[in-house]
């Protein structure tokens, strides 16, 4: 069987097969893992540029449909399998709500997103990822507010797929056929005579693509959705998902690269306004991120605020930047899955998603400690783990074009992403560590070998990232630029410099093997309990101080409340509400019409034919 | 053969921890008299450092767990390993990777496994002591960017030896003379970064008992104040290397160093704490300002690199 | 070893880090000590905020029993080597309140005491004076109270559990009162 379609047929099949022994929970997710682990096998079958193409006739045209690998797309089927791999493999451990057969289905809609070259089996499985995502956000803990969760992100889901359906038909009325190829190339080529037809035509693709990515201003469902949503879904919600967004926005931002273009500060008009966006996003989403008591919010909005970097680096559309953006694409997908696990694992311990509730978790559940740990390590971007090189290539990249504020932004934004991640580390994990917590157990051998893959695929991918940047490379040269120069595995070739990870993590693993000797040998140090603590002279006892009340971790960051508080007066969220209330108004408006009265609806219809025969629509 | 570079290596890059060590260690004891001067008293003398590390050393401590002892090694272990990509006067340990962004980075990395050590301590006082210093450090570090910026895209390279060579030839080659508004911006950071007044709000000794440090004592205050001492010497060698032309030679290159640390102990002499959302809303006005207009200048004057 | 414990006690003298805890009256006599006009920075003696950092407590004056209790819990918070320094009349036989319910009479008895420093009270000379002492009492390896409160734990526990008796907690109801909510 023809491989691309079999990376169609074989997540369909276990689907359907999941769906029918849907019953026995672990038989599901057993099916699930192993319907992932052979679409991976599938994958070592496929090349860049295998095509697979087939005819439906439709409306009376004869519409050629198709699979392709380009080099993007086997990028990301690399990236996402491999992902939902290690996530089913945990959930085999959970009592996770996860229905599996619904997470396959995204699988089936996800490769057949990466892998379409025309635009109605793109939209097509673009709805079919929709549906079954929303379907599976239902089964939350919560039933009341998984459904408004859910019933958030359907909203603007299928506002964006609709306005990328008015795209679609629009753009194909105009070109004849339905290939994103010509399409596309249509585009490029009118782009000078109408730039603002292509750009409106353009934006309607670009909502759809926004919302996914939660990209500002779309970007209000994703606290709510991550929130309600299944513990077992949500790293594939944040980690895969987001990516079908930044997939979209490659497909079209090769029509910047005509030089007609006016530009602005060096850039395509179109590319600094995403750029400005990315910028925002990454902004927002981390400075809203260190406010919150939830865990799940806050780190639904720090994995948008990571989609801003990525989308400010690929607006750029240089070699820089496009594989810097990728590179935060795949560094994203592997910390964010990392830290989703491990907070999923310890949710599932704990029993509650209030940061303010738990404390002193280390002490408990060690390994996921370290792992959390080496988590936020590399998402704060710090070498030599796996975050540093995608952030200090963004960086670069920004500077190289003299975007003064956008380095700002960004700089800034990756500031906030050390405070949120310190106050999600202290509060859960480390601190004092409550009664109530007193027979917590770690996770079970499932969960420590993710942990430990996940742990190892950090400083693997930190040390050595020359892994990924070649598979960049390619894509970038496919896009038509000119790719960085690479050298070794070990090494990042930015723009103005270059640095060796080996050479980076030896020095660091010298100087610790230094600081620990430097441990031993000096006096030695006698081990308290936690209720051994500096209490200003009092007894604890006597004042009944539990480690609840000793724990630090409501409101960690009050005084930038009172900074920050005037920007936050405009709420996009608000704007949204008000948006649906008005809506809602027309609608009851329009329901009045129909009062059930048989009188009134006489007179409608006698009222309405004398203005038809008025206006001579109706020959009397 | 590698194995004899590599040991001449570590041999050197031991030499180097060791001076970076002393001289920040001299720094603060010599800090310590001109404060004590200024305030018309006799103060320590100038080894005085020396023989509270020493003393600290001897001395027993307590410990709360396994990260607490791994974060606080973590917390000078990274500082260390950044001095061997800084260039110090002529002597460059490892020139291929003196990334500066990276540098900062790897500062980072020092802080965050501080800020795990203190915070296993389970003392409320550490939290809302981490929690102000990186409230600070979210105000610092922005200026600091746009500094980054503007030394990156004049010198059109991010190694710092090469930014170092650039200012070779001469007093009026130097970056400070070049780029004074940036000059001013960093100096203005680099009071933030090394926590000293107006800033030092992370300690705050009267306030929340020193903050981060309140379980710490002996061996583990030991690894605080190297953390400390050698974050000095990276800094100051940062903005020497940055700004002032770096050295021909190790005298030259600390005595410069040493001159940026008599401004901080000056401004720390005289000026009083702020209160944490002040100091940080501070940096984003007048030091900000400063860092983007002399980023503005940078470009009007030569150009962006469109790659 | 010998030679080695020289040198550690001379670095050990010349930094000592008090333990900014003003316990009694005799605490006004230490801000002069500490600024400009009595400097006592220049032997290396300087506030620390916590017991973990400190070597040296200053019982400054009269001791209630209420604040002997927690002298005692942060005296054992202190790490080892420290020395306490009694302060004043009062720790040495009472002082002006010898006669009084609340007030312990011999310092000595609950926690061992390296340096006494007379006085009613002591003005700041007389501290760095003392302060002086100790540094040559550390240097020569003399101060070593610490050890013998360990040695003799139990018998200062008891006198402590003595005293302490009468300092049933203040608070009844401890739970009601400081229920959070």
């Amino acid at each position: 069987m023809n491989s691309l379609l079999a990376l169609l047929i074989v997540p369909i099949t276990g689907s359907a097969v999941a769906a029918i022994l849907h019953r026995y929970r672990f038989v599901e997710r057993l099916i699930t893992f192993l319907t992932f682990c052979g679409t991976f096998l599938f994958l070592f079958g496929i090349k860049v540029g295998d095509i697979f193409t087939w005819h439906l006739d439709f409306l009376g045209k004869n519409v050629e449909m198709g699979l392709q690998i380009t080099p993007l797309s086997i990028f990301m089927l690399y990236m996402t399998i491999a992902f939902g791999i290690v996530l089913t493999f945990y959930n085999l451990s959970e009592r996770s709500k996860m229905k599996g057969f619904l997470l396959l289905l995204t699988l089936t809609a996800s490769n057949w997103i990466f892998m379409s070259t025309d635009l109605i089996s793109f939209f097509f499985a673009w709805e079919l990822m929709g549906w079954s995502s929303i379907l599976m956000i239902f089964g939350g803990k919560h039933e009341e507010k998984s459904r408004h969760g859910a019933l958030y992100y359907a909203m603007m889901s299928i506002g964006g797929s609709y306005s990328m359906l008015i795209g679609i038909f629009l753009l194909s009325n105009l070109t004849g056929t339905f290939s994103i190829q010509s399409n596309v190339s249509y585009l490029m080529s009118i782009m000078s005579v109408h730039p603002w037809w292509v750009l409106g035509m353009v934006s309607l693709f670009f909502v759809a693509f926004m919302v996914k990515s939660g990209i500002f201003p779309f970007h209000t469902w994703v606290p709510y959705t991550y929130g309600e949503a299944p513990d077992g879904f949500v790293p594939y919600l944040s980690s895969v998902m987001s990516k079908y967004g930044v997939y979209g926005f490659l497909i079209f931002l090769p029509l910047t690269l005509n030089e007609h273009v006016p530009s602005v500060f060096g850039l395509a008009w179109p590319n600094y306004v995403l750029l400005w966006f990315g910028s925002v996003t990454a902004v927002v989403g981390s400075v809203l991120a260190f406010m919150q008591d939830d865990v799940k919010k806050l780190f639904a909005y720090s994995s948008f605020s990571n989609l801003g970097f990525i989308l400010a680096a690929i607006s750029l559309f240089t070699p820089i930047g496009l594989t810097a953006g990728l590179f935060h694409a795949f560094n994203h997908l592997l910390f964010n899955g990392a830290i989703f696990i491990t907070v999923i694992a310890v949710i599932s311990k704990v029993g509650t998603t209030r940061m303010s509730e738990m404390g002193g978790i280390w002490q408990k559940m060690p390994l996921t400690f370290l792992t959390f740990f080496i988590g936020i390590a590399a998402a704060a971007g710090i070498p030599p783990f796996a975050g540093f090189g995608s952030k200090w290539m963004i960086f670069q990249a920004m500077i190289s074009h003299g975007l003064i504020f956008a380095t700002v932004l960004l700089f800034f934004a990756s500031i906030a992403s050390f405070l949120y991640l310190m106050r999600a580390f202290h509060a859960i994990f480390l601190g004092q560590l409550s009664h109530k917590y007193d027979n917590l157990k770690e996770v079970s051998m499932i969960g420590k070998i993710t942990e430990v893959f996940l742990l190892g695929a950090l400083i693997f991918f930190g040390i050595l990232p020359g892994f990924i940047l070649d598979p960049i490379d390619s894509i970038v040269s496919a896009f038509g630029l000119k790719p960085l120069p690479t050298s070794g595995y070990e090494y990042i070739n930015g723009f103005f410099s270059s640095i060796n990870m080996v050479s980076i993590f030896i020095v660091v693993i010298i100087a610790f093997i230094f600081g620990f000797a430097l441990f031993a040998v000096v006096a030695k140090h006698k081990k308290v309990p936690q209720e051994d603590n500096y209490t200003a002279g009092q007894i604890p006892q006597d004042w009944n101080l539990t480690p609840e009340m000793y724990q630090f971790g409501y409101d960690f960051y009050e005084p930038m409340d009172k900074e920050l508080a005037p920007f936050l007066k405009v709420k996009i969220d608000g704007f949204f509400k008000g948006f649906g209330e008005s809506v809602k108004y027309i609608g009851g408006a329009v329901k009045e019409i129909f009062t059930g009265n048989v009188q009134i609806y006489t007179y409608l219809a006698v009222g309405g034919l004398v203005i038809f025969v008025i206006a001579g629509w109706v020959v009397w | 053969m590698v194995i004899v570079e590599f040991l001449i290596k570590l041999a050197q890059g031991f030499g180097i921890g060791a001076l970076a060590l002393a001289t920040g260690l001299l720094f603060g004891g010599i800090g310590r008299k001109i404060m004590a001067r200024i305030q018309r008293r006799y103060g320590p003398p100038f080894t005085q450092n020396f023989i509270d590390l020493f003393k600290l050393f001897s001395k027993g401590s307590v410990s709360h767990g396994w990260a607490f002892d791994l974060g606080l090694v973590a917390g000078f272990a990274p500082m260390l390993a950044a001095i061997m990509f800084l260039p110090i006067g002529p002597f460059t340990l490892l020139p291929s990777d003196s990334s500066l962004i990276m540098i900062v980075y790897l500062m980072m990395m020092a802080y965050l496994g501080m800020a795990m050590g203190v915070l296993a301590s389970g003392n409320p006082n550490s939290a809302i002591g981490m929690s102000r210093a990186l409230m600070l450090m979210a105000g610092y570090e922005v200026p600091f960017a746009a500094v980054i910026f503007s030394v990156y895209l004049f010198s059109k390279t991010g190694y710092l030896t090469q930014i170092v060579a650039q200012q070779s030839g001469g007093f009026m080659n130097w970056n400070i003379v070049k780029m004074p508004l940036g000059f001013l911006a960093v100096e203005i950071a680099l009071q933030g970064m090394l926590g000293e007044k107006p800033f030092d709000q992370a300690i705050a000794p009267a306030e929340i008992a020193s903050g981060p440090m309140v379980e710490l004592g002996g061996k583990y205050l030991g690894f605080g104040m190297i953390q400390h001492s050698v974050g000095l010497f990276l800094e100051t060698g940062i903005v020497v290397d940055l700004f002032l032309g770096g050295a021909p030679n190790f005298w030259i290159f600390i005595a410069k160093q040493f001159v940026l640390y008599f401004v901080v102990i000056l401004v720390d002499a005289i000026l009083p704490r702020l209160r944490i959302h002040e100091a940080t809303s501070f940096f984003w006005k007048l030091p900000l300002f400063l860092g983007i207009l002399q980023a503005v200048i940078v470009i009007i004057q030569g150009g962006v690199l469109n790659v | 070893m010998s030679e080695w414990t020289e040198i550690v006690d001379y670095f050990r003298g010349r930094s000592m880090w008090m333990l900014h805890y003003c316990t009694g009256c005799g605490a006004i006599e230490l801000p002069p000590t500490m600024t400009s006009r009595w400097d006592m920075e220049r032997f290396g003696i300087t506030p620390m905020a916590t017991p973990r950092q400190a070597d040296i407590l200053l019982i400054t004056g009269y001791l209630a029993i209420k604040t002997l209790k927690r002298v005692v819990y942060t005296y054992e918070q202190m790490q080892a080597p420290k020395w306490v320094l009694g302060f004043g009349s009062c720790t040495i036989n009472g002082g002006i309140y010898w006669d009084s319910y609340n007030v312990i009479e011999s310092l000595d008895k609950y926690i061992p005491v390296d340096i006494y420093i007379a006085g009613c009270m002591p003005r700041p000379e007389a501290i760095l004076d003392a302060f002086v002492k100790l540094k040559e009492m550390v240097q020569k390896g003399e101060a070593k109270g610490y050890e013998k409160y360990v040695k003799n734990y139990d018998w200062y526990k008891a006198n402590q559990d003595r005293v302490l008796k009468r300092t049933s907690p203040v608070l009844k109801e401890i739970e009601k009162v400081t229920k959070i909510g």
